[in-house]
């Protein structure tokens, strides 16, 4: 009940005209960028931070949200019709979706994909209007300790879990980590790795390195390897309704994948890959169709998509909750936070009731818009597939450098986007996740005060991260996620 | 072996990584108040960390090759490569002075050349269109500084 109150104190302000507007600004341009071939949702939300800077608080994190949203639904109108994956996220997506058009059914696989991501965001919703609260209230009984613990969790599912390989993901992190090291230490006041550079001393924004990881990191290597790859779109041919049995097919793919998706958006697992697949996995099993896989079954459309989304608002749970970002789009999300100087966790709940009830609601509000954007405007993004990459590169990275420039307005700025733009380049060509380093940069610092908090408390004494039952229980799982593959390998090659 | 030549290299590098982290770590004080641990500890943990991961990926470097790498095909093409950095620099050297207009289109046109492109007639006017475009809506409606440059009398002139 009392969550409902919040709720509808919330839709007053999301539905205030400015922030409806900023709100439907944040859609359209999410969904925008979000079309472009080769951008994910984390390089959107990066290129387009720096236009809120100067809004007021609320306004930019409700387009913020709407960016977000937006560049969800935008990235599976790419996949459909393009077949390329902007993100792992969408790989089960291009699987049947690409199939689909080439079959002539772009329509009806568009449709299924936008009315899926509709329903499984708006009842993803609900969950975390639901689940939020009950989170905050564990939360607040969390000291140093536990969350110290949670964002080593964190760290290990996201890096040396997930992914192909755990040494590659850990060097990612690691690299992170150290970045986030760069600047004064909030604690002493200490400089450290700075060298008196004052554009250093702020530390490393988080903009900088996610644009120049997934921008000029991917134009470099775009340009290097793929420059005369041309990629064939398919034609937005017939009806974009669907038929009766796709709708009796559809539906019960996005209620089960917003089952799936929405759990594992909540818990530290990077985000939406697993869920999409998981859900992918489902429907191939339980459809009555099952020869149809691999050839546009719309199942496999629906399920992902909807998957997709439902993760995409479970991240939202611990970012706005704990404070804990869980993909690397979150991570930018909560560098967008610190940008106003606050910190989401169970305090935010209490201090800033507008905002955080207003970004809520400001979710059902943009996920209707997003609806209408999608379906009936659909030929306007079709028109921006068709941008030839000669000019589409160009036109990113002209965006790309104005956020890093903006920060300080200084050439400093746009070196480091270089640096960061050239390790990005050699992190894609030999196989090394970046999503890793943008999660240690922005978790790093964070976590570090946390655990220098707790031994404060503890007056030096290490054994208090086991003493806490909650914390001692997340190091185990921690632990035990590390070492269990290692002995099961090892089990496996001595008994073979 | 040329490819995993880099590996070893790239292994190598983040060991010097971490080797550079450790000397700078070591300069940092290490007095922390009632915590027991200063603003050392963690750098210090870091570098280790990023020591340790770099001597790993050296052993599956020189134990034939990294794990589970994909199949990697395509021949890397230099010019493409130094048209989209020269673009960068020059974008990094202008834009102080001659203004973010000049700059950005500049930018543009050399990484549009750098993906092929041979227009460059049609490269400059989309892109000085697209700049200007960009420069009227961070400066006149988010309020968002951007160096006039060289343009100034231009844009001044206009009210701008």
């Amino acid at each position: 009940m009392e969550a409902l109150n919040a709720l509808l104190h919330g839709f007053g302000i999301a539905l205030q005209p400015m922030n409806l507007l900023w709100g439907f600004i944040g859609v359209t341009l999410g969904t925008f960028v979000g079309v472009l071939p080769g951008v994910g949702p984390a390089l959107t939300v990066a290129m387009l931070l720096p236009l809120t800077v100067k809004l007021d608080p609320t306004g930019a994190l409700i387009m913020f949200a709407g960016i977000y949203y937006g560049a969800m639904f935008g990235g599976s109108t790419t996949t459909i019709l393009l077949n390329t994956p902007g993100e792992s996220a969408s790989i089960a997506t291009a699987l049947e979706g690409n199939k689909m058009a080439k079959a002539g059914r772009a329509g009806p696989a568009l449709a299924t994909s936008a009315i899926g991501s509709f329903v499984a965001g708006t009842i993803a919703t609900v969950l975390l209007t639901l689940v939020a609260p009950i989170v905050v209230d564990l939360a607040l009984k969390f000291g140093p300790a536990e969350y110290f613990a949670l964002m080593v969790f964190a760290f290990i599912t996201v890096a040396a879990v997930l992914g192909s390989s755990t040494v590659r993901g850990l060097t990612s992190l690691f690299l992170g980590l150290f970045l986030g090291l760069i600047g004064i230490d909030s604690q002493t006041g200490q400089q450290r790795f700075a060298f008196g550079v004052p554009e250093l001393l702020d530390g490393v924004d988080v903009v900088v390195l996610a644009v120049g990881l997934f921008a000029v990191g991917e134009a470099l290597y775009v340009a290097a390897y793929q420059s005369r790859v041309t990629e064939t779109l398919e034609k937005l041919k017939g009806s974009l309704l669907m038929s009766a049995e796709d709708w009796k097919r559809s539906w019960p793919a996005w209620l089960r994948a917003t089952a799936i998706g929405f759990p594992f958006g909540t818990i530290p697992a990077g985000g939406s890959e697993i869920p999409t697949f998981l859900s992918y996995a489902t429907e191939k099993k339980l459809s009555k169709h099952p020869e149809e896989f691999g050839k546009g079954a719309i199942e496999g459309v629906a399920g992902p998509e909807a998957a997709n989304n439902a993760a995409a608002t479970g991240v939202l749970v611990p970012l706005l909750t704990l404070g804990i970002p869980t993909s690397a789009t979150a991570a930018i999300l909560l560098g967008a936070f610190q940008n106003y100087g606050l910190q989401p966790g169970p305090l935010l709940f209490d201090a800033q009731k507008d905002l955080v009830w207003g970004l809520i609601a400001s979710l059902y509000v943009g996920n209707i818009i997003l609806l209408i954007l999608n379906l009936p405007l659909i030929g306007m993004w079709v028109k921006v597939l068709q941008i030839p990459k000669d000019l589409l590169y160009a036109g990113i990275l002209v965006f790309a450098t104005l956020g890093a420039y903006s920060l300080h307005q200084s050439w400093v700025d746009l070196l480091t986007l270089y640096v960061f733009g050239l390790l990005g380049f050699m992190m894609r060509r030999w196989d090394i996740p970046v999503g890793p380093a943008v999660i240690g940069l922005i978790l790093g610092p964070l976590a570090e005060t946390q655990f220098r908090r707790a031994l404060s408390i503890s007056q030096g004494d290490p054994s208090v991260f086991i003493s806490h039952p909650i914390s001692a229980t997340l190091l185990a799982i921690t632990a035990l996620l590390i070492i269990a593959p290692w002995l099961i390998r090892r089990f496996r090659s001595t008994s073979s | 072996m040329p490819r995993s030549g880099a590996e070893i290299a790239l292994s190598l590098g983040v060991v010097a990584l971490g080797i550079g982290v450790a000397a700078v770590t070591a300069t940092l004080p290490s007095e922390g108040g009632y915590a027991g641990i200063g603003p050392n500890f963690i750098p210090a943990v870091v570098a280790l960390g990023i020591i340790a991961l770099g001597v790993w990926l050296a052993i599956e470097a020189f134990a034939g090759g990294w794990r589970d790498m994909p199949e990697h095909t395509d021949r890397f093409e230099p010019m493409p490569f130094v048209w989209v950095s020269a673009g960068l620099f020059a974008h990094m050297a202008l834009i102080g002075w001659a203004g973010f207009i000049i700059a950005g289109t500049v930018l543009f046109a050399c990484v549009a050349r750098g993906f092929g492109s041979r227009r460059m007639v049609r490269d400059l006017a989309i892109a000085l269109v697209m700049s200007v475009a960009i420069y009227l809506f961070f400066v006149k409606l988010l309020n968002v500084n951007l160096p006039a440059g060289w343009l100034e009398p231009v844009l001044g002139g206009a009210g701008i």
